[in-house]
C-alpha cells in the first residue's frame, strides 16, 4: 500500500472475539486484521463489481484455514458456480470433495420447505431461518456467505420481516461464531447499500463494491462503509479480479473520474 | 320415424331434446351431492356406447368403482376408455406437500438437500388435463365425453386454463361432431365462473334431491338448450335399475 488512509473506529466498542482473516491481499489490514468473528457483512454491489469473486475466495482462503465454509448460491447453480471457481487459481477442488467448502443450492432448500409462493409468509420467514441456523450448527460452519440477501429481501417483501430476517440471522451466526457475508445487489442511487435499504441498518458491517472510471478506464473499487468492533479505513481501494485471486490498491485521487 | 338420438338415456328426454341439439355439442350438468349426478354421467356415457368412441375422465373415483357400478345397472363398460385425471395430481403433489410438512416439522438435514443434486431438473408439475386434450387432439371422429367433474380443476387451474380447456371440447366437439358433458357440483363454486362456463355451454342441465313424502327423489331442470328456450322445464326422474328415467 502506498498511503496510509484515515482509520476509523467504528461506533460501539463490542469485546474483541477475535477476527476472521478473510485472506484477501489487503482487505485484513484495512480491518485491522480481519472481520470481527461472528459479525453479519453486507457486500454491497452494482452488477459485475466482484461481489461473487470475493465472497466465493473469503470460503476458500478459510476453508483452507480449518473453517468450514458455506456458500448459499440463489441465483447460479452450484455446478456453474464450481465451473467458475475452477477458473481461479486459489481454488483448490479437494475443499470440495472433504466438504471443508459446501456450495448449496437456495432453490434446492426452498423445494424441500415447499417455499413455493411468491410472496413468504412469516412462517415460512422463520423457517427459512431455522433451516440456515440449523445447517451451519450441524455442519460447524464458521463461514456462510447469502448470494445473495437481495433474492431473499425479495420474496419476503415487507420491511419488518426483512428487518426480523436481518437481526434474527445475525443473531443465530454469532451464536454459532459463524462469521456471515450477505451479497447485497444495489441500483445506482449512491448511499443505499441494498433494494430496500433496510439491510445495512441492521447489519456489522457494509463493504461497498463499485466502478469508477478514470482516464476512460472502468476500474473496481472496494471500500469498508461500516465495520463493528474494529477500527477501519474509509478509503477506496481499487481491486482487480485476477486468476490469483482479489488484488487492491489504493485509489490514487487525481485526474478525471466518476464512481457509481 | 327416425329413432331419437340418445342424449343422457332417458327416452322421454332424449327425444324431446336431442333433435335440436347442434352438431357437436357440449353440456354442463350442475348436479347436487347425493342427486345422482354420477349416475346420469355413467348413464350419458352409456347411451353413446356403440355409436362413438365413449371416453369417460373421472377426479373422484377409481376406473374399477366406475365398471362396477356400469355392470350394476346391466351397462357393459368395456367399450368406454375410463381415465383418472387426479391420480397422478395427487400422487405428485400431495405426496410432495407430506414430504414437506415431514421435513417442516423436523428440520431439514444438509445430506438431503445435496441428494436433491446441482442443476436438477425442478419436478415437472403435473397437468391434470394433459390426458384429455393429447386425447382430444388424436382424434378424427365423432366422440362421447364425459369429465366428472370440473370442480377438481377448478382447484388446480387458474380461471383462464379452466377455460381454454372447456374451450378446447367444445372446439373438438363442433369440429367432429362430438358429444361432451361435464359435470360441476351445484352450489360450490364462483358464480362469475359458473356463468361463463353456461355460456360456453349448449345445454345446462341442473339435477337436484326434491324432498317428496318423506324420501327425496331426483329432479332434472333443463335450463338451456341453445336457441331453444321453449325446451326448458323441470322433470321429475327417478331410479330404476336400467338408471335414471322420467317419474310416471
Amino acid at each position: 500500500m502506498g498511503t496510509t488512509p484515515a482509520v476509523e473506529t467504528a461506533p460501539g466498542t463490542e469485546r474483541d472475539r477475535g477476527r476472521c482473516q478473510t485472506g484477501i491481499a489487503g482487505l485484513d489490514d484495512i480491518l485491522g486484521g480481519g472481520i470481527p468473528k461472528g459479525n453479519l457483512v453486507l457486500i454491497a454491489g452494482t452488477v459485475g463489481t466482484g461481489k461473487t469473486t470475493l465472497t466465493l475466495e473469503y470460503l476458500v482462503r478459510g476453508a483452507e484455514r480449518g473453517d468450514r465454509s458455506i456458500f448459499l448460491s440463489m441465483t447460479e447453480s452450484t455446478a456453474k458456480l464450481v465451473q467458475n471457481l475452477s477458473s481461479f487459481e486459489f481454488f483448490r477442488p479437494d475443499l470440495l470433495q472433504n466438504g471443508s467448502l459446501v456450495l448449496v443450492d437456495v432453490p434446492a432448500i426452498y423445494e424441500k420447505l415447499g417455499l413455493d409462493r411468491e410472496e413468504m409468509s412469516a412462517e415460512e420467514v422463520d423457517l427459512l431461518l431455522r433451516t440456515i441456523r440449523d445447517l451451519v450448527a450441524e455442519l460447524g460452519a464458521k463461514r456462510l456467505v447469502l448470494d445473495s440477501v437481495t433474492g431473499v429481501s425479495y420474496r419476503i417483501r415487507k420491511e419488518e420481516r426483512i428487518r426480523d430476517f436481518i437481526l434474527r440471522l445475525g443473531q443465530a451466526m454469532s451464536q454459532l461464531d459463524c462469521t456471515t457475508l450477505l451479497v447485497s445487489e444495489i441500483g445506482p442511487t449512491p448511499g443505499r447499500y441494498s433494494l430496500s435499504g433496510v439491510e445495512e441498518a441492521i447489519v456489522d458491517g457494509v463493504i461497498l463494491l463499485g466502478n469508477t472510471r478514470r482516464q476512460g478506464d472502468l476500474l473496481r473499487v472496494i471500500q469498508v462503509i461500516k465495520m463493528r468492533g474494529t477500527p477501519h479505513s474509509r478509503a477506496q481501494y481499487v481491486i482487480e479480479l485476477t486468476p490469483i485471486g482479489l488484488l487492491m490498491a489504493p485509489h490514487l485521487k487525481g485526474g478525471g473520474h466518476e464512481s457509481t | 320415424m327416425p329413432e331419437a338420438p340418445a342424449i343422457l338415456g332417458i327416452p322421454e328426454f332424449d327425444e324431446r331434446v336431442g333433435k335440436f341439439l347442434p352438431k357437436g355439442w357440449v353440456a354442463l350438468l350442475e348436479g347436487q351431492s347425493g342427486a345422482g349426478t354420477q349416475l346420469l354421467a355413467k348413464q350419458f356415457a352409456h347411451a353413446g356406447q356403440g355409436a362413438a368412441p365413449v371416453y369417460y375422465y373421472t377426479t373422484d373415483e377409481r376406473p374399477e368403482e366406475i365398471r362396477r357400478t356400469f355392470g350394476d345397472y346391466g351397462w357393459d363398460p368395456d367399450g368406454v376408455s375410463i381415465a383418472n385425471l387426479s391420480e397422478a395430481y395427487h400422487a405428485q403433489v400431495l405426496d410432495r406437500e407430506l414430504e414437506v410438512w415431514r421435513v417442516r416439522e423436523r428440520g431439514l438435514r444438509y445430506a438431503e438437500i445435496a441428494r436433491t443434486g446441482s442443476g436438477a431438473p425442478p419436478p415437472t408439475a403435473v397437468r391434470p388435463t394433459a390426458q384429455v386434450l393429447s386425447d382430444l387432439s388424436g382424434l378424427e371422429t365423432r366422440f362421447r365425453l364425459v369429465l366428472d367433474s370440473l370442480d377438481f380443476l377448478f382447484e388446480v387451474l387458474d380461471e383462464e386454463d379452466l377455460l381454454a380447456v372447456v374451450r378446447q371440447i367444445r372446439r373438438r366437439a363442433q369440429a367432429l361432431g362430438g358429444e361432451a358433458l361435464l359435470v360441476l357440483r351445484a352450489d360450490v363454486q364462483e358464480r362469475k365462473l359458473v356463468g361463463l362456463l353456461e355460456d360456453l355451454a349448449d345445454l345446462h342441465l341442473e339435477l337436484r334431491a326434491v324432498e317428496e313424502n318423506g324420501s327425496y327423489r331426483p329432479e332434472l331442470t333443463v335450463r338451456k338448450v341453445r336457441n331453444h328456450p321453449e325446451l326448458t322445464r323441470r322433470v321429475a326422474l327417478e331410479a330404476s335399475v336400467g338408471g335414471l328415467q322420467v317419474a310416471h
